[in-house]
């Protein structure tokens, strides 16, 4: 309580009991009458004082309405409304010591952000090889398609973008034209950039190095789909010029094994690939990598007994989920 | 160095990245019609993006050229921020302005309302109520702004929205002020739509003056390439927040934007013309009227290029393929330069030739070397720059197109004309032109062949197949047989003519 406002109660009490002693001291004359209303009008204007700065802040408004009820209960109820007016001041500041402390906890600020809606449903349409090649659909539907597309590995995306480029919608035809060469336009300037190193070296093994990345690049320009035809063949060379370059200085890394065998089992040299990548296997690459490619090859040369065999050795491998149906299928009796 | 400069003039020239800085087709096109009607006076307005980004002029300036003012729409000219008080904005303005957005939510179409954008485009104009220091630094315009971003950006990025809608209207007002400075003339005349088809819009609309739109490529579509390809446009959306089959906020914000400042010129335009039909259809589809539309095909100096037959060495093609162009995107020199890898491998006395300024797009003339470099095909394939048709024609044996866009290249009739076949793509009207239109022009034979676009494969084996002596002559005769008769610039001047003269005369009632 501020000493403002213990000064007003207490000169309110004072005047107060003026006023009574007044009354009380015998006086019965109209003068004496007027000089009680004096005094009490006076110490009700100061009790309302008091009240009113005692109140909390957030109730003191509007202030004059306030102040002139306060002064109106003190004022015409006697006695009474002076008691109530100090006992529930009193009250007001006595009641919320009394209730027990309230708990919070600290939550963490929820993450509203408007951004999260997404207006609509997305494209959630199966088959989309069938739907982006159907010319009758709505074009802008089929751009939805194309950019859902952009989540999909190259690899997957590549023929259905190509499928594309020829589309009679200029739109997807463009769209199409700018995510293949997008993907490509990486490879290219990584490849640039490495070729850069390679022929900026003298370094054997720093060449090496960059030879066995060369190979890498070369292998997945071919991988990723992003060229055909004779521009395939001459990745090809490339790749395979630059592992067996990085093969014989590095020499035995089964990793580069494999890869070296990826590549003349894609330029169907299927003797050499096959030895690759039984090297490949010799060095400790794991045959849940190489024995698949094994059994590719082996279809390739049409040696279904070959195949029946390297399949089987997968059978119960949990770790190859993607290729399970087609050993449970091999392994039919 | 100093401008012509005029009081008045007959036609005002609306160029945005063109003639005379930047040569290429739609350049010499220009040139053609400039100095094919000595009787009218041009002005040209100029619009580029940096001053930096243009060296000299490509083309001396026909004297009918009275008056050239330059303007670069993306150098800093808002004023600094120093001293800027903090301002309200003109409440009318806004609520206009925002009206008019709502109207820019749907795509353009030809039933669009347009009326308020032409208050819009009052305000815009200097003394107007819609004042760029209003745009930049007022209240109401940092209230639209955060409103707009709450209730439809779905990108995350605050400040990326933010950036995003500053630059892209801040040339409006560039604009606005060159509309209200321009000398007075007759008739406004813009090739492409665009930055310069909206300083048409707001020409036409303020001073109540016929605009006529030719447009060689369709800039909204050209745009949409540069959009849906370059990598500096954000997406911020993290992988709860995105949708997959939706594009990156900004990039449908700027494509948007495009198809906007299109609309509004087709709105205020009359007659729109076109090169070929498809292009019109297009037009039609983006929100042009109809009525207003109609083709008229580009043509070519026959003489002049005619007597380049001459100088051919007898005997078989030289296996030389030129792709005369720009070395940009939109040519796709780099699918040119894998085919090239292919005919090198089969033919190896096969050269390839690019002829074409690479200042452009350095980036990408700098990809297309090195592209040559890993396909290691240095020896056969030349960068020769910007080269005179008149100088390359008799060498060469093959003009290639492979542009994933085109309008209708005059290239191709150049070649034609000085008797080389063309293999192209199959974009714009290049099969109208090789294989011919309808059934009388397509009665003359194919001069070359058509490929899919992006597919060096193709492209090669067309070229190889078209190299063969036989049908190499046999696409050379159908050629100039189709040049002469559809493409020749008198035909075209004389179309032009006509349009000059409705525009500059207009019937009185």
């Amino acid at each position: 309580m501020s000493l403002a406002a213990t000064k007003l109660g207490l000169s309110a009490l004072t005047l107060e009991t003026a006023a009574y002693a007044q009354l009380a001291l015998g006086g019965s004359s109209e003068h004496d009458l007027a000089l009680y209303l004096l005094a009490h009008g006076g110490a009700s204007a100061l009790l309302a004082a008091f009240n009113y700065l005692l109140l909390p802040a957030g109730y003191r408004v509007p202030r004059l309405p306030l102040l002139l009820l306060l002064f109106g209960l003190i004022f015409f109820i006697p006695v009474l409304g002076f008691i109530g007016g100090i006992t529930s001041m009193l009250l007001i500041r006595v009641i919320p010591s009394l209730a027990p402390p309230v708990k919070f906890s600290s939550v963490q600020l929820p993450q509203l952000d408007p951004h999260d809606q997404v207006g609509g449903v997305g494209f959630r349409q199966p088959g989309m090889r069938g739907f982006l090649g159907n010319v009758e659909a709505p074009v802008p539907v089929r751009l939805r398609a194309l950019v859902a597309l952009s989540n999909v590995p190259t690899r997957l995306a590549s023929p259905l973008l190509r499928d594309l480029l020829a589309d009679p919608a200029e739109d997807l035809r463009l769209l199409a034209y700018g995510m293949l060469d997008g993907q490509e336009k990486k490879l290219n300037s990584a490849i640039h950039v490495t070729l850069q190193g390679y022929n900026g070296t003298t370094d054997a093994a720093a060449r090496a190095q960059a030879a066995r990345k060369l190979a890498l690049l070369y292998w997945e320009l071919i991988y990723q789909g992003l060229v055909h035809g004779d521009l395939r063949r001459h990745a090809s060379e490339q790749g395979l010029r630059y592992a067996a370059e990085a093969l014989t200085t590095i020499g035995d890394d089964p990793a580069l094994h494999f890869l070296h065998g990826r590549l003349l089992h894609e330029d169907m040299r299927h003797a050499e690939a096959n030895r690759a990548y039984d090297r490949a296997l010799e060095l400790g690459l794991p045959p849940s990598r190489v024995v698949p490619y094994l059994a590719e090859l082996a279809y390739d040369q049409r040696d279904f007994a070959e195949v029946r065999r390297l399949l089987g050795m997968l059978q119960g491998w949990p770790a190859l989920p993607r290729i399970a149906p087609v050993v449970s299928y091999w392994s039919l009796p | 160095m100093t401008f012509p400069r005029a009081a008045a003039a007959d036609i005002a020239l609306l160029l945005e990245g063109t003639f005379p800085y930047v040569s290429g087709g739609v350049s010499s096109w220009v040139n053609q019609i400039i100095r094919a009607y000595p009787e009218y006076r041009f002005a040209l307005v100029f619009l580029g993006s940096r001053r930096s980004d243009y060296g000299d002029m490509k083309y001396a300036l026909p004297d009918n050229v009275v008056h050239l003012e330059t303007h670069y729409l993306h150098e800093q000219w808002g004023g600094a921020a120093e001293g800027i008080r903090g301002m309200g904005g003109d409440a009318d303005a806004f609520a206009r302005a925002d009206a008019l957005h709502e109207v820019f939510k749907a795509p353009p179409s030809a039933a669009a309302d347009l009326t308020l954008f032409r208050e819009v485009g009052r305000d815009l104009l200097p003394g107007g109520r819609l004042t760029l220091q209003g745009f930049l630094h007022s209240e109401r315009a940092w209230r639209a702004i955060t409103e707009r971003y709450r209730t439809q950006c779905t990108d995350p990025s605050f400040v990326d929205y933010f950036w995003t809608v500053r630059i892209m209207h801040q040339p409006l007002w560039m604009l606005a002020r060159i509309a209200s400075e321009l000398i007075p003339v007759r008739a406004f005349h813009t090739v492409s739509t665009g930055y310069a088809g909206f300083l048409g819009a707001l020409l036409a609309n303020t001073r109540g003056l016929p605009l006529i739109l030719s447009e060689h490529g369709i800039y909204t579509k050209e745009r949409k390439i540069d959009l849906y390809q370059n990598e500096w446009i954000r997406d911020n959306r993290n992988v709860f927040q995105k949708d997959p089959a939706e594009l990156s906020y900004f990039r449908q914000l700027w494509i948007r934007f495009f198809e906007w400042l299109g609309k509004l010129c087709y709105d205020a335009a009359d007659p729109i013309v076109a090169l070929y039909e498809a292009n019109r259809l297009r037009q039609i589809s983006d929100g042009a009227a109809a009525a207003r539309t109609r083709n008229i095909p580009n043509g070519i100096n026959l003489k002049r290029l005619a007597a380049l037959r001459e100088r051919r060495a007898a005997g078989d093609p030289p296996p030389v393929l030129c792709l005369i162009g720009r070395v940009v995107p939109i040519k796709d020199i780099k699918t040119f330069i894998r085919a090239m890898r292919i005919v090198a491998t089969r033919l190896p006395a096969a050269e390839a030739w690019i002829a074409g300024p690479e200042d452009e797009d350095r980036a990408y003339a700098e990809e297309c070397r090195n592209l040559t470099e890993s396909l290691d095909l240095t020896d056969r394939v030349k960068f020769l720059g910007f080269q005179k048709i008149d100088e390359l024609m008799p060498k060469i044996g093959l003009v290639v197109l492979s542009s994933i866009s085109e309008g209708l290249p005059l290239v191709i009739l150049e070649g034609y004309a000085a008797g080389v076949p063309c293999v192209s793509t199959d974009v714009g009207s290049c099969r109208q032109l090789i294989e011919g239109l309808d059934e009388a022009d397509r009665a003359l034979g194919a001069a070359g062949r058509v490929v899919r676009i992006a597919d060096p494969q193709g492209l090669a084996e067309a070229a190889l197949a078209l190299l063969e002596p036989g049908a190499w002559r046999e696409a050379q005769a159908a050629g100039i047989r189709r040049v002469e008769k559809y493409y020749t610039d008198e035909l075209m001047f004389e179309r032009y003519r006509e349009v000059y003269r409705g525009a500059l005369e207009p019937a009185r009632p």
